[in-house]
């Protein structure tokens, strides 16, 4: 059975409405995505690359200070490492309850345990010992626990930056993701109404129009009403209903 | 010309081309991956657009000549504007160029490819791309032909606009019996070459796709080192005779099944076919091994595989052949330019064109020493009329033109010549990979944007040959 007009017209508007709302969802969708991108690269991330690089500054102001212990400045190098340390461990405190990344929580045990193993080494007094200007024992033992402690925080930071840069590819996906179904459906509405529009015409203002030409061609001894409609819509029922009127007005005039 | 109707046969092909999308959209959800909104809403627009013409257009049973032409050109358009979208949505190395290239190549079952990590797409666009080759292989048309309603007459029409006539010769049945055929050989093929493959160690995944793009003569692998990945020389043997198969025409494939007498071992058109290829098979494995490229089994491997694999169009590689002796790369580009045979699901100028070009040239001989003489070309037993041996001829021409001028306009872009000459051919036969910066495992992403758009043009005229591109616009113009 064909479809009414009213059917088709309501048809049409909930396909372009339907195609409408999952475009709007999609984007909307994807950009609470985005959102969430944001918030792992700030929180999960970039606050343990901080940490990292404060750590790292903090170890290098160490390595100064056990220099200038070596060298006898004792006033002066202790208060460098107090400082220093404060600030290491304040990182260090940063870092520890930020573990989001996989082996992270591994690493930073690894940092807690050189880093001890560091700090013991001027922890214990070294102006006035054997070890003030024995740069023999610098190089073989604090300076090995140095480097040794730098590679452990780099790899913290690098495991950071690698799910960092990752986290932004993702994030640049995601809002090309949000961004793609809004400027498609866009071009999808234009098609659409090209369409709706070729059919409306097709289907409601040609039969409309062709049912005004024969009505403009009615010849008052005719009685009908002859168009060129094939639909089987409201169009056909209204010309339908024009013939039968004048089938009742012809029938009036004869029994006067 | 009514456009309601073509508007409804085309919402067919949309609604064709959702059913695809969505098993891709399963694979996405089943795995959840990042493809899964792009394919969801691809699969929407389909449904929508296809839906859409159904509501306004009643039942049409007949469709003239113009309308045919222009559903085949518009339905192949629209096919790949729609196979584009997943691409663009997702992103990665797609951006629109590259979107549109991707698809061309896919539906028209080029290969050519713009991805430097094909591994790094979604499993479910590897499907997408796999099955774009699938739908378009024996063409998109023809499946919507098989599926359109009350449509008889118009289903002649479409099947003449969609297989050139020595692309039908070889079928001795109705329209509809000859689309039935057509799928069934082309299911058929598809399916065995799945369990082939699993058997051989691929994965059900791996299977499925190679075997779309084999059966297709596509070229789409789901590794970035193509069958070369598996290291597999079974894989490889498979694959071989599967592709050499989907050059057959496929009405002597089902003749030969149902011991039919229009068979492949009784066809002329397919022993001269083999015989070339053996041929040059030969050729580039003697070659190969008298330069010391490989030993001569190593050899006779790697030379089958890549003969066959351009001789058939598909477009498989092994082995990188940019690097082989220029000699075996004048062999290949000689089977890029003569193609498979019409009736198969290769594209390009066939070598059908070929057999019947040189038929022609050797009846043109005989005329100037006897110009009183008659002479019939005579293919299978079919005595070949003039108006088809004119329209052979036209096509043959017609087609080095195109090819010219794409070479030349590749130029004008400061592209090389190996590049531009390669890529053009590959493209317009429906081939893939060419040689310079486009070889077999190489990919096309370093061409200009303009250069990408001029070759997926050439895609699609080598895959409607050229005339019926022509005709549509001849039509428009009455």
């Amino acid at each position: 059975m064909a479809l009414k007009l009213k059917t088709k017209l309501l048809a049409g508007f909930m396909l372009l409405v339907s195609l409408l709302i999952v475009a709007g969802s999609v984007s909307i969708l994807e950009f609470m995505k985005l959102s969430t991108s944001f918030t792992e690269i700030l929180e999960n991330n970039y606050k343990s690359i901080e940490a990292s690089k404060t750590m790292l500054e903090a170890l290098e102001r160490e390595d100064s200070g056990i220099l200038m212990l070596l060298l006898g400045e004792w006033e002066e190098g202790r208060t460098i490492l107090k400082e220093s340390d404060k600030v290491f461990m304040e990182a260090y405190t940063i870092a520890k309850n930020n573990i989001t990344e996989e082996n992270e929580d591994a690493l930073i045990a690894d940092i807690q345990s050189k880093y001890l193993q560091y700090k013991e080494k001027w922890a214990r007094p070294i102006v006035d010992t054997f070890k003030e200007g024995n740069i023999d024992w610098y190089q073989n033992n604090a300076h090995q626990d140095f480097i040794q402690l730098k590679i452990s925080i780099n790899q913290l930071m690098t495991i950071n930056q690698e799910s960092l840069y990752e986290e932004a590819t993702l994030l640049r996906d995601n809002g090309h993701r949000a961004v793609m179904p809004g400027i498609i459906s866009l071009i999808g509405a234009i098609v659409f109404s090209l369409l709706l529009n070729f059919y409306l015409n097709q289907q409601f203002i040609s039969p409309v129009k062709e049912l005004t030409k024969a009505i403009r061609r009615f010849n008052p001894g005719d009685y009908q009403v002859h168009s060129k409609n094939k639909s089987k819509d409201e169009i056909l029922l209204l010309e339908e209903e024009i013939n039968d009127m004048l089938k009742r007005i012809a029938r009036k005039n004869d029994t006067r | 010309m009514r456009l309601e109707v073509i508007f409804k046969i085309l919402g067919v092909v949309l609604l064709f081309n959702a059913a695809f999308l969505f098993i891709a959209l399963v694979i996405a959800y089943s795995n959840q991956e990042s493809s899964l909104i792009p394919l969801l809403f691809t699969t929407l627009i389909c449904i929508i657009f296809g839906l859409f013409p159904m509501v306004f257009s009643g039942k049409h049973e007949t469709l003239s000549f113009a309308e045919g032409i222009t559903v085949v050109v518009s339905g192949w358009v629209i096919t790949c504007v729609i196979g584009m979208l997943p691409y663009l949505m997702w992103g990665g190395e797609f951006n629109l160029t590259d979107a549109w290239f991707e698809s061309v190549s896919g539906y028209t079952t080029t290969g050519s490819t713009i991805l430097n990590d094909i591994e790094a797409l979604p499993k479910s666009l590897l499907f997408w791309r796999s099955a774009t080759h699938w739908i378009g292989g024996v063409g998109i048309i023809i499946f919507v032909l098989l599926i359109l309603p009350h449509a008889r007459n118009a289903r002649i029409t479409l099947l003449n606009t969609e297989m050139s006539e020595l692309s039908k010769s070889n079928f001795h049945f109705k329209a509809r019996t000859t689309i039935q055929i057509l799928i069934v050989v082309y299911v058929g093929l598809t399916l065995v070459e799945t369990i082939l493959l699993r058997f051989a160690g691929m994965s059900w995944f791996d299977g499925i796709n190679h075997a779309f793009a084999t059966i297709a003569t596509g070229g789409y692998s789901t590794k970035n080192s193509s069958i070369a990945y598996f290291e597999n020389v079974w894989i490889e043997v498979i694959i071989m005779v599967f592709m050499l198969l989907s050059g057959i025409h496929f009405g002597l494939i089902f003749g030969t099944l149902t011991g039919s007498r229009y068979n492949i071992f009784r066809s002329k058109v397919v022993r001269s076919y083999v015989l070339i290829l053996v041929l040059g098979i030969i050729l580039v494995a003697l070659k190969l091994f008298f330069n010391n490229f490989y030993s001569w089994s190593e050899s006779l491997r790697y030379a089958s595989f890549q003969v066959i694999s351009v001789g058939t169009t598909t477009g498989f590689a092994t082995v990188d052949t940019a690097i082989w002796p220029v000699f075996t790369q004048m062999v290949i580009i000689y089977f890029t330019i003569q193609c498979a045979m019409a009736g198969s699901t290769s594209g390009g100028l066939k070598f059908d064109r070929v057999y019947l070009f040189i038929k022609s040239v050797t009846k043109q001989i005989q005329l100037i020493k006897h110009p009183a003489g008659v002479f019939a070309i005579k293919m299978e037993n079919r005595t070949i009329s003039d108006s088809l041996e004119r329209q052979t001829m036209l096509f043959v021409v017609l087609y080095v033109f195109t090819f010219f001028i794409t070479t030349l306009l590749l130029t004008t872009m400061d592209i090389d010549l190996t590049t531009a000459f390669s890529a053009s051919i590959a493209t317009l036969g429906n081939v893939g990979p060419g040689f310079g910066k486009v070889s077999s495992l190489g990919n096309f992403d370093g061409l200009p944007n303009l250069a990408k758009f001029i070759l997926s043009l050439n895609m699609l005229l080598g895959r409607l040959e050229i005339y019926s591109v022509i005709a549509l616009f001849t039509i428009r113009k009455r």
